[in-house]
């Protein structure tokens, strides 16, 4: 208990000793967190736009003009029931029509004296069957169906949303990584020379008979604390700036950034770990 | 106690120690001499392990340089308190922390730690110097501080080397004084200095003379 107690101690104390260099980690730290915090919400604004996008695609099935109301509801129970499907609406030739007013202005029923229009589906599919593998799978499927007329999407739309999203992926995915890199490797050079300029303890330790453990313990708690601190720093800035953003600037950029408490969590403990892991790393090589 | 059997140890860019062949017994008193380069701080540090010998062995206790293991060697430190000429004290920490990190590194119980630290800061006189931090102690004092640091944990033996290199010769009387006291007590005390001067402070102490990393004459 004794051991332990002072062990801790040590670690607090080291970082109330280190004063400058152990507010220069801190600051570093904190602009490394910056720097993964923002990378995460552009990260996951980006793909949540594309998946936005990708989300109002909707397939159209338009319904043979002879078919039967009977045949229609069967054939409605039969969509309802595919797992692939996530939403149905019924669109009947007077909902058509209604629609065709509101668009363009004008009664079809004045102009050609009766509704052309043919009944329709109109389906969203659950997220992972909207690409064009899937889609493309589906609508063959319900094209074979006897009441069906025609299936209709946007296969265009599919192939660039498709390709588009690839490309973004993977340049999100590598900025993030990049952006993580940077922050591991600042992270543990800024508590390198921390611990560089008190070498001399690490020294007296050895040579008082101390064991590596020993000698490492506070540094680690010291690293991890500077990271935490690193954390909350950051956090606040976040904070702040996100705060300016979604009073003053929202309206201008037309975009309002949100972010949830675990977020905040998140940055914390990744502080935590990147002091951790950055002292253990840095400290090894003193040992 | 302490054995070199055959023991040599060279650097890249001077001799080191060569062929060295002693004995030193518990409760000895024993001063290396010689110029600087001869080979006395290397051989200090062969016993501490700090050093290992290329050839031969040294033998310290059951600690045997030649099998001894990483994990091992902070508990033969343990056994082998050191002083420094420039002291290696913690700057930052006062000289009751300085000499109570010695006890926390072997896990001593924090009330023992308290009763010994006090005891041997008595010891040395620096019982009214607790609370100071070293650059607020004379360099005697500070000393004092490292000699208790040393002492606090009971080695086999304490090691000094050149201990009055940054003192005046009224204090480095003093300081001799204080480590033949502690080597009446039964600890094994090796010192090393060109300081001839010294040696005639301790009747009765071996006298190890080296040259050029080699054992001159053992007297």
């Amino acid at each position: 208990m004794t051991i332990l107690w002072f062990l801790f101690k040590e670690g607090f104390k080291g970082l109330l000793r280190s004063k400058y260099s152990g507010a220069f980690s801190i600051i570093i730290i904190a602009i490394s967190i910056i720097m993964v915090g923002f990378g995460y919400i552009i990260a996951r604004d980006t793909l949540f736009m594309v998946e936005n996008i990708r989300s109002q695609f909707d397939v159209d099935i338009f319904i043979l003009t002879t078919a039967g109301s009977d045949d229609i509801a069967v054939f409605d129970k039969k969509l309802r029931r595919m797992n692939e499907i996530d939403r149905v609406i019924y669109i009947s030739p007077e909902i058509a029509a209604e629609k065709f007013k509101k668009e363009f202005g004008e009664d079809i029923l004045d102009i050609l004296d009766y509704n052309p229009l043919p009944p329709s589906f109109t389906i969203s599919l659950k997220p992972i069957y909207r690409n064009l593998m899937s889609v493309e799978a589906i609508a063959n499927i319900l094209q074979r169906d006897s009441v069906v007329d025609e299936v209709k999407y946007r296969k265009n739309f599919l192939i660039i949303l498709e390709k588009y999203q690839r490309i973004i992926l993977v340049c999100v995915l590598i900025v993030f990584a990049f952006l993580t890199l940077i922050s591991i490797i600042l992270t543990s050079n800024s508590i390198k020379m921390t611990i560089f300029a008190r070498r001399d303890i690490i020294l007296t330790m050895k040579l008082i008979g101390a064991t590596n453990r020993f000698v490492k313990t506070p540094f680690v708690i010291e690293g991890t604390l500077e990271g935490g601190l690193g954390a909350l720093l950051a956090g606040l800035i976040i904070y702040g700036i996100i705060y300016v953003q979604n009073t003053y600037l929202q309206s201008f950029f037309n975009y309002t950034l949100i972010v949830s408490y675990q977020y905040y969590i998140g940055l914390l403990l990744l502080g935590s770990f990147l002091g951790w892991i950055g002292s253990r790393q840095a400290i090894r090589r003193f040992l | 106690m302490i054995s070199f059997i055959n023991a040599t140890c060279s650097f890249r860019k001077n001799a080191g120690v060569k062929n060295l062949n002693f004995s030193i017994d518990d409760g000895e008193f024993v001063f290396l001499t010689g110029p600087s380069g001869a080979g006395k701080s290397t051989l200090l540090r062969l016993i501490y392990m700090d050093l290992f010998p290329e050839k031969g062995k040294v033998l310290i206790r059951d600690y045997d340089s030649g099998k001894i293991k990483d994990r091992q060697i902070p508990f033969l430190r343990r056994k082998v308190g050191m002083i420094f000429q420039d002291f290696q004290l913690l700057k930052d920490r006062n000289v009751y922390q300085n000499v109570a990190i010695s006890l926390y590194a072997s896990h001593y119980k924090i009330r023992e730690i308290k009763s010994r630290v006090y005891d041997i800061l008595n010891q040395v006189g620096l019982g009214h110097r607790v609370h100071h931090k070293p650059t607020e102690l004379s360099g005697g004092e500070q000393q004092r501080v490292a000699i208790a640091r040393a002492l606090v944990k009971e080695p086999i033996v304490l090691l000094a080397d050149e201990p009055t290199g940054n003192l005046d010769p009224r204090v480095s009387i003093e300081l001799m004084n204080l480590l033949h006291k502690i080597n009446k007590k039964g600890t094994a005390v090796i010192v090393a200095t060109h300081n001839y001067s010294l040696i005639k402070r301790v009747p009765g102490a071996r006298l190890i003379q080296m040259n050029d990393g080699e054992i001159a004459s053992i007297t």
